[in-house]
């Protein structure tokens, strides 16, 4: 990934964006709330997911979500309307959190300088795999449910 | 009415059926426009498809101007809903002969609305309701 633009999103718009997808998805029921995590602390969850998406042209970089296990159950049972008791299978939940990293992604990209194009996301139960050559512009850790949640938009080493 | 739900994940597709079998649309779907050109090419024909950008295989800007070049589809109503909201890329889907652009995050009432502003729900549902 060239370093064409290094611009960032405001976290502020960050967090509305990410706000704005989670009621769409899954309702206001059950806000996202902040939580502390120190700076430069992994991720730490249960059984991880996160799904990540590129954005190129105008402005690049990488936006990512990661979730833990529960909460990634939580919203594809929710998105789908699984009824209780029936568990979400792997193949369904990386379905939902890459449409959601999808959303988040999008319309990040629209807050920023275009034309750009958006990537199919990548999921995985894990890391998911993303350039190598970014470094970590913001970061927002967030609950839902009392699960972590972590967005993050990453951009071009300058 | 039938509508056809043309986006590669399976819980967007999800939450668009449920949308519009509560308004009593029949429903077909595709993971990709080309599924839906080959649904549509064996009979599956809608009355309005429901459409996502970007898609593995074909994606919706494409089956649009398919849909588009065939005269035998003329009457078959296009909608995008997708992430793209770039006025650009809005522009080029409209010119290619989408009626309505819808962006994710989406309301289920903007969807309802879209399609009430488009004549296909019956008297008491949409925006006059």
């Amino acid at each position: 990934m060239s370093a064409a633009a290094v611009e960032t999103p405001a976290p502020d718009d960050v967090l509305a964006v990410t706000e704005d997808v989670w009621v769409a998805l899954l309702g206001d029921d059950d806000p996202l709330l902040p939580r502390v995590a120190p700076d430069g602390a992994a991720f730490d969850a249960t059984g991880p997911w996160s799904a990540a998406t590129t954005v190129s042209g105008g402005w690049q970089g990488v936006v990512t979500v990661e979730l833990d296990d529960t909460a990634a159950r939580s919203l594809t049972a929710r998105m789908l309307d699984l009824p209780p008791g029936l568990d979400a299978v792997d193949g369904d939940i990386a379905d939902a959190v890459g449409e959601l990293v999808n959303m988040v992604g999008g319309n990040i990209k629209s807050l920023m300088p275009g034309p750009s194009v958006l990537s199919l996301p990548s999921v995985a139960a894990g890391r998911a795999a993303f350039a190598s050559d970014v470094r970590e512009a913001s970061r927002l850790d967030l609950a839902w449910r009392g699960s972590p949640v972590r967005v993050s938009v990453h951009v071009p080493v300058s | 009415m039938r509508a056809m739900i043309i986006d590669d994940s399976r819980a967007m597709r999800s939450i668009l059926r449920r949308i519009v079998t509560d308004l009593d649309f029949e429903t077909a779907e595709a993971e990709h426009g080309q599924a839906a050109l080959d649904q549509m090419r064996a009979g599956v024909v809608p009355d309005v498809c429901l459409v996502d950008w970007n898609m593995p295989v074909m994606d919706g800007y494409t089956f649009i101007t398919e849909v588009r070049a065939n005269p035998e589809w003329r009457d078959i109503t296009l909608m995008m809903v997708t992430t793209e909201s770039e006025q650009r890329q809005i522009v080029r889907a409209l010119a290619a002969g989408a009626h309505e652009y819808v962006i994710k995050p989406f309301t289920p009432d903007a969807i309802v609305d879209k399609l009430a502003l488009l004549g296909l729900l019956p008297e008491g549902h949409g925006v006059n309701a």
